[in-house]
């Protein structure tokens, strides 16, 4: 199998975009143009010899299909081959590994992926309702269900069986928060304290219950942006376009599914897929746990982080809370998790965030994170993508040095 | 003339299929069997048709939310879903009717109105307190 180098990244700011007078293509465009500029191919941009793009809602929110060719056209980078992936929210990794597929197969020798949403354009009760459209059609949208409420019942099953408090819970929230302080694309970039969210006898005001026990800031928000990498086969011959930037290593990719309905699972609250992935992703990469620097964890709902930071062999199965009351997985912590602000703080423009994962990997690889939020010499970043109620989740690794 | 007495009329249920080669019970209804990978027809043209079998009674509350974060069409100001376990072992997620859930209390399951569409009233899971 060839070798895949990210050579160039870009990033639009996460948050509320619907205002602007941008559509979704428009908003993937600008990604993908900050990663030519990145990898300083603007000019030979005709180089790429395929497009993946990774989004979710195109179809249902922005009555948009044929998104791929779309892109392209703008940017004009005709005849690049080109595709649209939809995992759901876990499309923007998928969208890297069907990428870096593609590479590593000898087919192509370039691969610009993007991932981008624009959701905020519609009215909360429709953008959950958009969202809800990945469970089963029969045994749970129709009641209402919806993925805040697989997140209550998920946090309120671990929190009976592992002992994990309100206040802990909050503790992650203010540790991703203090990092998108520092990261300028994040969504919510206000500094968040525990005296405000939690410590607060008007805490049901201040951080009201979404779905008990999630409450607002055990939470991620509903954010427009986007992100794009771009990637090349080690061996081919262009990657003498890419003398701007220091190559990162793609070492590992994995991904898993497990059952459609939640209530399918021998235990609902192991996440089968989570593991799986992950151990498919360090087998290619000749790592395990205890080789990664740092990781970016899919924190929709803050209990996440923890139970994707055990199933990835990061803690012990209902241990992660210990490391969190220790401070081990912040920025300065021996593990960070969710340099970036996570889900929570950076936002969740769904298509987008594999791929802004995947960013942030890079980022902090080449050691170019802002000030106060850059791992020390870090070698290898992980990142996991959490498609449907973990039913479909696509880990990546990223490394500083090609490992084998 | 057409006598409609006939026709059973329609029943407030929610089913279960049994897989007609090794008996495994399923919900929701799946194309091939989880456990001997017999296949199904929905239509029964092609291959014999999976026994229904009403999935009702008696079940155990696994996990519940109250849920504030609800889709279009529902207008309520919260929902209380739920996951329950029957005596037969099948699980199910669904509505509860109890305004202080437990986790690991008995309830019984019943069928109701669970959404309004356009044309279709959708009927699902309704979890509630023993009589």
């Amino acid at each position: 199998m060839r070798k895949v180098y990210i050579v160039g990244i870009g990033h639009t700011n996460f948050g509320n975009l619907s205002e602007l007078d941008l559509d979704l293509v428009d908003i993937m465009a600008f990604a993908s143009t900050e990663a030519m500029d990145d990898a300083g191919i603007r000019k030979n941009r005709k180089i790429v010899d395929q497009v993946i793009v990774a989004n979710m809602g195109g179809g249902i929110i922005n009555h948009q299909t044929g998104i791929a060719s779309s892109l392209v056209s703008r940017l004009d980078l005709e005849p690049a081959m080109a595709e649209l992936i939809e995992n759901g929210p876990a499309s923007g990794a998928s969208a890297i590994k069907m990428g870096f597929a593609c590479i590593a197969s000898g087919m192509v020798d370039v691969v610009m992926v993007t991932g981008g949403e624009l959701m905020r354009t519609v009215s909360g009760w429709e953008g959950t309702d958009f969202i809800s459209t990945l469970l089963h059609p029969e045994a749970e949208y129709n009641y209402g269900l919806t993925l805040p409420a697989f997140g209550g019942m998920f946090t309120r099953l671990y929190m009976e069986r592992y002992g994990l408090t309100d206040r802990e819970l909050a503790m992650v929230a203010v540790k991703n928060h203090e990092n998108a302080t520092k990261n300028p694309y994040a969504h919510v970039i206000t500094p968040c304290t525990l005296e405000a969210i939690f410590d607060n006898p008007d805490v049901d005001t201040v951080n009201p219950y979404i779905a008990e026990p999630v409450r607002l800031y055990s939470t991620c928000p509903v954010s427009d942006g986007a992100a794009s990498v771009i990637m090349c086969a080690m061996d081919s011959p262009k990657m003498g376009y890419f003398k701007k930037k220091e190559p990162i290593v793609i070492s590992g990719v994995g991904s898993a599914t497990d059952t459609h309905c939640v209530h399918q699972r021998e235990d609902p609250l192991r996440l089968k897929a989570v593991q799986l992935s992950a151990e498919r992703a360090y087998k290619m990469a000749g790592l395990s746990a205890k080789d990664i620097s740092f990781a970016e964890l899919h924190d929709a709902f803050l209990v996440l982080e923890l139970a994707i930071s055990e199933e990835i062999g990061f803690f012990k199965i209902g241990a992660s809370k210990e490391a969190v009351v220790k401070g081990v997985t912040r920025i300065n912590g021996s593990l960070p998790i969710n340099t970036s602000g996570g889900l929570k703080a950076k936002g969740h423009p769904v298509g987008a965030t594999g791929v802004s994962q995947v960013y942030e990997l890079v980022k902090q690889l080449r050691g170019e994170a802002e000030k106060g939020r850059q791992v020390k010499n870090p070698k290898h970043g992980m990142a996991v993508n959490f498609g449907g109620f973990g039913n479909n989740v696509v880990t990546t690794i990223c490394s500083k040095e090609c490992k084998k | 003339m057409i006598d409609f007495n006939v026709y059973k009329p329609k029943k407030n249920e929610v089913y279960a299929y049994k897989c007609p080669e090794c008996g495994t019970l399923d919900y929701p209804a799946p194309m091939i069997c989880r456990k001997c990978g017999a296949r199904r027809d929905p239509s029964g043209v092609y291959f014999s048709s999976w026994e229904k079998i009403p999935l009702k009674g008696k079940c155990k509350l696994l996990t519940w939310s109250r849920v504030y974060a609800l889709p279009e069409g529902f207008l309520e100001k919260y929902l209380i879903f739920g996951i329950v376990e029957f005596e037969n072992g099948l699980r199910a997620s669904g509505r509860l009717l109890v305004d202080k859930p437990q986790i690991g209390m008995n309830l019984v399951a019943k069928v109701g109105l669970v959404r309004e569409k356009v044309d279709e009233d959708v009927l699902g899971f309704m979890f509630d307190k023993e009589d």
